[in-house]
């Protein structure tokens, strides 16, 4: 019986099978923390969708909290602000975008301000100075008070109405009045009536550390002042500088400014490490079909009421990109987007020693595409995680334990139930069928039935091959046993006369299509050419035809099978994840062995699609349809009126292999097959049955233990349940079984269950 | 001399017998081993031939605990 060399844990260190920047450029196209259009294009970035969020919820406390994060002076922006975000409201291309600046207003004016102000905080040791007045020497004051500066005003007016009045004409009265209070309110010193002169400035100067001038000031005191607008700062006179018009420009431009005091009070170069500033562009995708109400709730002169402009921020769609969330199980299960959940799996790969946390997500999704056909840009979870796990594999750090049940039984397939044989008569064939592992092991009438139907209707001679393709090994991240696998079918393909292969499954054809010379057509394609055989089993009513992961991004395929189910009858039911966005059953990527939970409700998902009938072109998706209790068909039983009746577990999977190809070796080559009969009697309880299943302990492995209680005698005998219990190490497990003798020579298998770890008997 | 360390520990209490040897299990000293990592436990052990036995509970308990654990490492 064959083996998998469990991983040891030395360390191992080897080239990635995926680089960094191969994975950088991957994770990059998932677009899902690309900031919202409105917050893209405003210069001061609000987290404009975060507000509305809160408005439409009627929590203006919490809206002006985010809002005063940009705006010192709330009032004096949402009065004055040219407001970008609202040409850029994505809304704008379906009707009315939302009226943001409005909104803001209303939050600036009926938002309760949070009482944790910045009146506690340590100040810095650092003082700064604003000479002048107007809107930039304002914003800037707001935002140094804010960044815990002492901040000193030199201005002419004489008092604190009049400079807050200057460049603030627009202000209505209550909100002059709002404003000023809250310019009170601030810990900054003014020193009023000043004649900002340049003897004044000079003589003023040297007592702070940081020195800012509104742009008047600045050329007033220095002819020669220029100012660099990126940093709003004369290099040659050191002075932090005012610069344009409007109040947009002040605001940002305060901005701007308070980010170079922060760099010049720490003698840095207020050049470095200042991060993204102003607007940008935005790759966020948004779908506007969710857009409800098009038109603004009108805008009274006084502005919105509370009410009104919540009402008016419920129209805000929240853009975000959640389209693979939204169809993909696996996404939702991890509730992580893919950007980054993705580079959380890479840097799972790259931990040498330590947890490697990540392994459970990289092993649960189903490698089928869905993701890339649903997201605006493709990004390709699919390549990730299998690019994470062969890199897993290559360093020796991938855990055996998720894969190793399916790849014994790839093992399997290609081994003991193997079978490569022409058609009688033939040498050489013009044809292979290739039916899939999956399909011996479940419908293995229907396979002989396909066989037989091909045979007499094709001529050249068509010759069988059971095995696995080795999507098994390929989805494991076994990059060496894939390439090994697929040498092995090359050669036995080569023994046949390199035929045409006749896929049955759109998996195995996919595959395949990776063998260069390998001809490929599926046996989909063969039947609309040959027409439906004799005894096909018409479904006149509707189903839900289920597209395989194997098919995504093959049309023909597809078109294909539809066909097909034409001509059997059935009216077919298609859904918006039809065709190229169908999801994946739960069996692609192995995820139904690594992780049954994500595998579940990939199965789940598949079927909350329709409440008809399920036909499928993939015996995968077949099995787990009728595990669920759905009607499940695939289309070959429709084909060829074959019904393979209720799921099999996972031993009848093996048995059935083996028996079909037992059966077809003397049935139809005339050769001889061991006998598969066991010498004493065995039966199981229902619930060893069940629980067989659920752990995933073979027959083969109970035989194994019997067989190893024959020889030995070695079991014990718990008093308590009145079992006998034995055991046997088979690979990589032991496996133990608690039987009961039964009849003359039998025995009753009550319970078994299994472990990895080895043990032994210590000494001392 | 500080008290050697075990990770679990099972008393048969009687209650197990070992088929072949025809004598009860009893506590004794055994080893679980899994990627070259080691772990003393106590477990109901056969006296004279050394069957070692990992009752269910365990099984699937604390040992699939620390296989997984130790998978991740």
């Amino acid at each position: 019986m064959s083996q998998i060399q469990e991983r040891g844990s030395t360390h191992v260190y080897k080239v990635n099978r995926i680089s960094k920047e191969e994975m950088d450029s991957m994770v990059e196209r998932c677009v899902y923390e690309q900031p919202p259009f409105c917050s893209a294009a405003c210069p001061l970035k609000l987290d404009t969708r975060a507000m509305l969020k809160a408005a439409a919820e009627g929590d203006f406390k919490k809206a002006l909290l985010l809002y005063e994060k940009i705006a010192p002076f709330p009032l004096i922006l949402s009065q004055g602000c040219e407001a970008p975000c609202e040409k850029a409201c994505r809304l704008c291309e379906v009707g009315d975008g939302v009226a943001v600046r409005a909104i803001e207003a209303a939050v600036a004016r009926f938002g309760e301000r949070s009482k944790l102000g910045g009146v506690f905080r340590t100040k810095k040791r650092k003082t700064t100075a604003i000479f002048g007045s107007g809107l930039f020497a304002l914003f800037l004051a707001g935002e140094l008070e804010k960044k815990a500066y002492p901040v000193t005003v030199f201005c002419e007016e004489p008092d604190l109405e009049s400079f807050l009045h200057c460049e603030t004409a627009f202000l209505d009265e209550e909100a002059f009045e709002l404003e000023a209070r809250r310019l009170q309110g601030k810990d900054i010193q003014f020193v009023f009536g000043c004649e900002l002169s340049p003897d004044f400035f000079a003589e003023q100067r040297a007592a702070f550390d940081v020195v800012c001038a509104s742009e008047a000031v600045a050329k007033r005191v220095y002819l020669d002042a220029v100012c660099i607008p990126e940093l709003m700062f004369c290099e040659e006179r050191q002075l932090v500088m005012g610069f344009g018009e409007g109040v947009m420009a002040a605001a940002f431009g305060a901005k701007k400014a308070a980010l170079t005091v922060d760099r010049l009070a720490q003698k840095l170069d207020p050049r470095n490490t200042r991060g993204s500033e102003g607007a940008v562009e935005s790759r966020l995708y948004t779908d506007l079909s969710e857009a409800e109400t098009l038109s603004r709730v009108p805008l009274p002169a006084a502005g919105y009421t509370r009410e009104q402009a919540a009402e008016e921020a419920k129209r805000c769609i929240q853009c975000h990109c959640e389209e693979c969330l939204k169809s993909c199980a696996y996404l939702k299960h991890y509730k992580k987007h893919p950007g980054l959940l993705a580079k959380e799996i890479y840097n799972n790969t790259q931990i040498i020693m330590g947890d490697h946390q990540l392994n459970k997500p990289m092993n649960a999704c189903s490698l089928c595409g869905q993701c890339t056909v649903v997201c605006p840009n493709g990004f390709d979870m699919a390549r990730v995680c299998s690019g994470a796990r062969r890199n897993m594999v290559s360093t020796d750090k991938m855990p055996l334990a998720p894969h190793e049940f399916a790849l014994l039984d790839m093992l399997f397939s290609n081994e003991e139930a193997f079978l490569c044989r022409p058609q009688p008569g033939y040498e050489r064939c013009k044809y292979v069928f290739f039916p899939g592992c999956q399909a011996a092991a479940i419908a293995p009438a229907t396979v002989r039935a396909a066989y037989e139907d091909l045979c007499a209707r094709l001529d050249g001679g068509v010759a069988l091959m059971l095995g696995c393709c080795g999507a098994i090994c390929d989805w494991a991240g076994r990059y060496e046993m894939y390439d090994k696998t697929k040498d092995f079918i090359d050669r036995e393909l080569a023994k046949l006369g390199d035929p045409i292969v006749i896929a049955g499954c759109p998996t195995c054809k996919k595959e395949l299509s990776e063998h260069e010379s390998v001809q490929l057509t599926g046996i989909w394609d063969v039947l609309l050419e040959l027409g439906l055989p004799e005894g096909a089993k018409k479904l006149e009513r509707p189903v839900a035809l289920h597209d395989s992961c194997g098919a995504r991004g093959d049309e023909q395929v597809q078109g294909a099978v539809r066909t097909l189910c034409g001509e059997l009858g059935c009216e077919l039911v298609d859904t918006p994840y039809s065709g190229d966005r169908s999801p994946c059953c739960g069996y692609g990527g192995l995820t139904a062995y690594a992780n049954r939970e994500v595998a579940q409700e990939m199965t789940e998902k598949c079927l909350e699609r329709s409440g008809e009938a399920y036909v499928s072109y993939c015996m995968a998706c077949r099995d787990r349809f009728a595990r669920q209790g759905r009607e499940s068909h695939h289309v070959l039983e429709l084909v060829y009126g074959t019904d393979a009746g209720a799921p099999p577990d996972i031993s009848e999977k093996r048995y059935s292999r083996l028996t079909l190809k037992n059966d077809l070796l003397r049935e139809i080559w005339q050769e001889e097959t061991a006998e598969m009969k066991l010498d004493y009697e065995l039966t199981y309880t229902d619930e060893a049955r069940r629980m067989m299943d659920e752990r995933m302990i073979l027959t083969a492995d109970v035989i194994a233990v019997l067989d190893g209680f024959r020889e030995t005698g070695e079991a014990i005998l718990d008093s308590d349940t009145g079992l006998l219990i034995a055991r046997r190490r088979v690979g990589n497990a032991t496996f133990w079984v608690a039987f009961t003798r039964g009849g003359d020579d039998g025995y009753v298998v009550h319970r078994a269950y299994s472990h990895r770890m080895q043990v032994v008997k210590r000494e001392g | 001399m500080a008290a050697e360390k075990n990770y679990y520990t099972i008393d048969p209490q009687g209650k197990l017998q070992c088929v072949k040897c025809g004598v009860p299990l009893i506590k004794g000293k055994a080893k679980f081993m899994y990627l070259d990592n080691g772990f003393p436990v106590e477990l109901p052990v056969c006296p004279q031939c050394g069957f070692v036995y990992v009752p269910e509970e365990l099984a699937l308990g604390k040992v699939l605990s620390v296989e997984r654990a130790l998978e991740d490492k």
